[in-house]
C-alpha cells in the first residue's frame, strides 16, 4: 500500500502563507525591538514549520532556500548575531521570495533573487558553509550484494539508564530478530544484584544474539539507531553459511575475535565498508533514504496552484450550527407530529412551533453566512509592509496605525477590497504624508500617522485610511481638472464636490509621477472597486491637517436585507439600509423642473423622483386606468433613499414588508442592467429585481428606462440560475 | 508487517494510540493520516502544554512531538512527561529536521527514545514506529 501525502499539500500551503504573513509582521516589529527573543523565535518557527512540510511535497527550492534563511533566524534567536536594519531587510525580501516559491511549479527553476538572497544571507554568516558545500560527497555506489547469507553476531550492552529514554530492549531484540534467523540468544545477567538492591528502573541486561541474516551490517545496525548513545553495540559477521555444526562449536565459544578470524572469508566489498567509520557507513544509509525521498517527490504532480477557494472555519463556530441543526430537527419532528394529530385547539401551539423553527432557520441562516466572515485584520497586517516599503524609498517616516482588526467582513469582499485599499495606503504614503523638513516647518511631528479603521456604522462596514499629511489643496484640483477638462472653468463646486473628482478617471494632481503608487489611475479604480461590492467612498480632507477616505460597505455580498414594494402589479426590492423614510405622494406635491425631471420637496428640501415603473418599462397607465381607481392621488408612496450624498425619492405604489433576500447576480446570469444589482427569488417563487440604489444616483434619472422585456428575462435567466444552482 | 500486526491487535481490541503534538495542522495531519493508514488510533495535541492536558484524560502508547512550539516546545514536553512516574518509560519520538542536530541532542538528554527526520516518508515513519513500540 502507497501512503500518498499530496492531498495534504493545500492546508500546507494555506498553512505555509499564514507563517509567512506572521514572519512579515515579526520582522516588521523586529525593528523596534531587534533583541526580543520571543519574536525572534516565533519567525525561525515559521521559517521552520515551512522547511518542514516543503519536502513532502516536493517543494526542493523551498526547502533549499528556507535551509539558509533558518540557519541565519537560529544565530539570530541565539543572538549570536544581531538583527541590524540591514538584516531585517534581507529578511523582509527573503518573505518576498517565499511567497514566490511557495507558488512556484514544483519543477521551477531557483528565481535569481533567491540565488542572491542566498548568497548575501552566507556572506552575512561567515563560519556557515552554504547547503551545497555542506551537501555530502557523492556517495560511492553500492553495490548489491547478491543475496549473500551472513552470520551476525551482535552484541547489546545496554546502559544502565536505557529505560529512561523509554527504550524497550525487547523491542529492540524483536526487530532485530525480524531480519533474520536467530540461532541463539544469550543473555547476561551477571550483573542483576539480589532482589533487595534491586532498582527497578535500571537495565542491569546485556545480550548476545547470533543472527544467520541476507541483510546489510548497516540495517542491522540501524535498529539500535536510537540507543547508539545509550548502549555498546559491536556486530561482527562471517559469510560463512551457518551449519549446524559450527553453530554449535560458536556458541560454546563466544569469542571477540570471530570477525577477525572469519575475515578472510568475507566479500571484499563487505570488508571495506566494515573499515569504514560508522559514521560514514550511517550517512550511505541516509543517503539512501533520501534518494528514495528524492523519487517520490519528483513523482509528485505540480498540483494546480492557488487557493481553491476554501475556507478555515473557527470549531465553535462549526459548533454552533451543529446546535442549531439539532434544535431545528427537533422543532421538525415536534411540527410535523402536531400536524399529524390537528385539531383546531392546537393552532396556537403550532404557530409557536413554526414560530420557534422560523427563529431556528434564521439564525442559522445568519451563522451560514457567518462562516464567510473573516476578520479584516489578516488583510490590515499586510499594509505594514506596505507602508514600510514607501517610507524606506521615500525617506519618510510613517507608522501605520491599525483599529478594528478583529471587524468581519465576508471573504469575497476581503478579496476585493484589497487593492483598492492599497491603492489608498500608498496614495496616503506617497502624496498624503509630507517629508520630515516640511512636516517639521509646519510644527507637526516628523513622523506621519496613517490610520487604518474598521467598524460597523448602521450595519454596514465603514474601513477608513486617514493619514495626517498635506491634505487636499482644492485650488490645485480645480486646476487640473479644468485642465483635463473635466469641468469648466466657470463651473461652482463645493470643495467637497472638487475633492471628490479626485475619484475621476484620469486625475492626478501630483506633476512626477511616482513608481509606488502608480500613475494617478488609482483613485477611479478605488472608486469602481468599492462600487462593484456595493459599497459607497466618501473622502474628508483638511489642507494641512490630513485626508480620511472612507469605504462603506454591506456586511456580505449574498445576502440583503430588503424592503418589498409593489410597483404595478410587479414586486421590487429596495435594500432597506438606504432607506430613510417613506412619505405618502399626491400628485399635486410632485414639481416638474425643466429638464431635470420630477421633484417632491419635504421639509423644505426638494428631493428628484424616480418613478420605479417607468424605469422598470411597465406602462404608466396601468395603475392608473385600472379598475381599481382612477384617481392618481390615490396610495402613492415615494420610498426616500441615500444614494451617495444624496436623496431620491423612489415612487411606489405600495409597501409590502421586509425580508433578508439572497441577491442573484444578473451579470452572471444575464448581462449588467444599469440601476439594479441583482434579483432576487422570493418565497412564492416569483423573481424581484433588487434596485441599485447607488447606481440610480449616478446615473440621469431622466433618461432612466429599461426596455420593457428586461424584467420577462430577468426572471427566466434568474430562475435558471436558482434551477441549476439546485 | 507491522499492520497485519495492528489489524491482529484491533480485532482483539486494543488498538495502540499515538498522540501527535505540532502546532503544524498540516505536518498532524500527515503523520495522523499515516499513522492510521498504519492501524493506529491517532490524537492530536497543538503544543507541549496542550499535550500534557491531552495525556491526562487518555493513555497512549505513543509520544511524536515536533520540538518548536509556541507556548510549550517539545523539550520541555519530553522532560514533563519523564518526570512523571507513569510515562518514565513511554516512547517518545522527536519530529526533528535535518541541520538541527544540537536540539536532538538535547532531546535525547531529556529522554526522547528516538527521531522522525522531517520531511518524513510515511513508510519510513512506520518503520520508525515499529521500532519504538513494543
Amino acid at each position: 500500500m502507497k501512503i500518498d501525502l499530496t492531498q495534504f499539500r493545500q492546508t500546507f500551503l494555506q498553512e505555509s502563507a499564514d507563517h509567512i504573513a506572521s514572519m512579515e509582521t515579526g520582522l516588521l516589529e523586529l525593528r523596534s525591538a531587534p533583541a526580543d527573543i520571543e519574536l525572534l523565535d516565533n519567525i525561525f518557527r515559521a521559517a521552520h514549520s515551512i522547511k518542514g512540510g516543503a519536502g513532502s511535497f516536493g517543494m526542493t527550492n523551498l526547502v533549499r532556500f528556507t535551509h539558509s534563511l533558518e540557519n541565519l533566524l537560529d544565530r539570530l534567536r541565539s543572538l549570536e548575531m544581531q538583527a541590524t536594519e540591514e538584516v531585517i531587510d534581507i529578511l523582509l525580501r527573503c518573505v518576498d521570495v517565499l511567497r514566490r516559491l511557495l507558488a512556484a511549479d514544483a519543477g521551477a527553476a531557483m528565481p535569481a533573487e533567491a540565488l542572491e538572497l542566498d548568497e548575501r544571507i552566507n556572506a552575512l554568516m561567515p563560519n556557515e558553509t552554504s547547503p551545497a558545500e555542506a551537501a555530502p560527497e557523492e556517495a560511492p555506489e553500492l553495490v548489491e550484494d547478491a543475496q549473500k547469507m551472513m552470520l551476525y553476531k551482535v552484541e547489546f550492552r545496554p546502559d544502565r539508564q536505557l529505560f529512561a529514554s523509554g527504550t524497550n530492549p525487547i523491542v529492540l531484540l524483536r526487530n532485530l530478530a525480524a531480519l533474520g534467523t536467530v540461532s541463539c540468544c544469550h543473555l547476561h545477567c551477571e550483573e542483576l544484584p539480589t532482589l533487595t538492591d534491586l532498582d527497578p528502573s535500571q537495565c542491569y541486561l546485556s545480550w548476545t544474539v547470533e543472527l544467520a541474516s541476507v541483510r546489510e551490517e548497516a540495517e542491522l545496525r540501524e535498529v539500535f539507531e536510537f540507543v547508539e548513545h545509550l548502549a555498546e553495540i559491536r556486530i561482527s559477521c562471517s559469510d560463512a553459511p551457518p551449519q549446524p555444526d559450527s553453530l554449535l562449536a560458536q556458541n560454546s565459544t563466544v569469542a571477540p575475535d570471530i570477525a577477525d578470524s572469519s575475515a578472510p572469508n568475507c566479500m571484499p566489498s563487505s570488508a571495506e565498508r566494515r573499515k569504514a567509520p560508522d559514521a560514514d557507513r550511517r550517512q550511505v544509509a541516509d543517503r539512501r533514504q533520501s534518494d528514495v525521498t528524492d523519487r517520490r517527490q519528483s513523482s509528485v504532480k505540480p498540483s494546480t496552484n492557488g487557493d481553491s477557494g476554501s475556507i478555515r472555519v473557527a470549531t465553535d463556530k462549526v459548533d454552533r450550527l451543529i446546535d442549531l441543526v439539532g434544535e431545528l430537527v427537533i422543532a421538525h419532528v415536534m411540527t410535523a407530529q402536531m400536524v399529524e394529530d390537528f385539531e383546531p385547539s392546537c393552532l396556537p401551539r403550532l404557530r409557536e412551533a413554526v414560530a420557534a423553527m422560523e427563529r431556528n432557520t434564521r439564525e442559522l441562516h445568519e451563522r451560514v453566512m457567518g462562516i464567510r466572515m473573516l476578520p479584516l485584520g489578516a488583510l490590515f497586517s499586510r499594509y505594514t509592509r506596505t507602508v514600510y516599503d514607501i517610507a524606506k524609498a521615500t525617506g519618510k517616516q510613517i507608522r501605520l496605525e491599525m483599529h478594528g482588526e478583529e471587524t468581519e467582513i465576508d471573504k469575497s469582499m476581503l478579496e476585493l477590497l484589497g487593492d483598492p485599499l492599497t491603492h489608498l495606503i500608498r496614495n496616503a504614503a506617497d502624496h498624503g504624508i509630507e517629508n520630515s523638513e516640511v512636516r517639521k516647518a509646519t510644527g507637526k511631528p516628523e513622523e506621519g500617522v496613517i490610520t487604518l479603521r474598521a467598524f460597523h456604522r448602521s450595519g454596514r462596514i465603514v474601513v477608513e485610511v486617514s493619514d495626517d499629511g498635506a491634505g487636499i489643496d482644492t485650488d490645485r484640483v480645480r486646476r487640473k481638472a479644468i485642465e483635463r477638462g473635466l469641468i469648466g472653468s466657470d463651473a461652482q463646486m463645493s470643495d467637497e464636490q472638487l475633492r471628490m473628482l479626485i475619484f475621476e478617471p484620469g486625475f492626478s494632481t501630483r506633476e512626477e509621477v511616482s513608481d509606488l503608487s502608480g500613475r494617478g489611475v488609482g483613485m477611479d479604480v478605488v472608486k469602481r472597486n468599492v462600487q462593484q461590492m456595493n459599497g459607497t467612498v466618501a473622502l474628508a480632507s483638511e489642507k494641512g491637517r490630513g485626508s480620511t477616505v472612507s469605504i462603506e460597505l454591506p456586511l456580505t455580498l449574498a445576502i440583503l436585507e430588503g424592503l418589498l414594494v409593489r410597483v404595478c402589479d410587479r414586486t421590487l426590492v429596495l435594500p432597506l439600509l438606504a432607506v430613510i423614510e417613506t412619505v405618502p405622494l399626491r400628485d399635486e406635491q410632485i414639481v416638474r423642473v425643466a429638464e431635470k425631471g420630477e421633484v417632491v420637496v419635504i421639509r423644505n428640501e426638494s428631493v428628484p423622483l424616480l418613478r420605479l415603473s417607468r424605469f422598470l418599462g411597465l406602462p404608466p397607465q396601468n395603475a392608473e386606468a385600472g379598475a381599481v381607481n382612477a384617481d392618481a392621488n390615490i396610495r402613492r408612496l415615494a420610498v426616500i433613499v441615500q444614494s451617495g450624498q444624496k436623496k431620491i425619492g423612489l415612487v411606489v405604489d405600495e409597501l409590502l414588508g421586509q425580508q433578508q433576500v439572497v441577491v442573484k447576480s444578473l451579470e452572471r446570469n444575464l448581462r449588467r442592467i444599469d440601476g439594479l444589482m441583482g434579483a432576487t427569488i422570493l418565497g412564492d417563487g416569483c423573481v424581484a429585481p433588487i434596485v441599485d440604489v447607488t447606481a440610480i444616483g449616478v446615473l440621469n434619472l431622466f433618461s432612466l428606462q429599461a426596455s420593457t422585456k428586461v424584467l420577462p428575462q430577468i426572471a427566466a435567466s434568474v430562475r435558471a440560475a436558482g434551477a441549476a444552482s439546485i | 508487517m507491522q499492520r497485519e500486526k495492528n489489524a491482529n491487535l484491533e480485532k482483539e481490541g486494543k488498538v495502540r494510540r499515538v498522540l501527535i503534538v505540532d502546532d503544524s495542522v498540516s505536518m498532524r495531519q500527515m503523520v495522523g493520516y499515516t499513522l492510521r493508514q498504519g492501524g493506529y488510533e491517532v490524537i492530536e495535541a497543538e503544543h507541549g502544554a496542550d499535550a500534557l492536558d491531552k495525556l491526562t484524560g487518555a493513555t497512549v502508547d505513543l509520544i511524536i512531538t515536533d520540538l518548536n512550539m509556541p507556548v510549550m516546545d517539545g523539550i520541555t514536553l519530553i522532560q514533563n512527561v519523564r518526570s512523571q512516574p507513569a510515562m518514565k518509560t513511554k516512547p517518545i519520538l522527536m519530529l526533528t529536521t535535518e541541520g538541527l542536530a544540537a536540539k536532538k541532542e538535547q532531546g535525547k538528554a531529556a529522554g526522547a527514545t528516538g527521531w522522525l527526520i522531517k520531511p518524513f516518508d510515511p513508510e519510513k515513519l512506520l518503520q520508525t514506529v515499529a521500532k519504538v513500540l513494543p
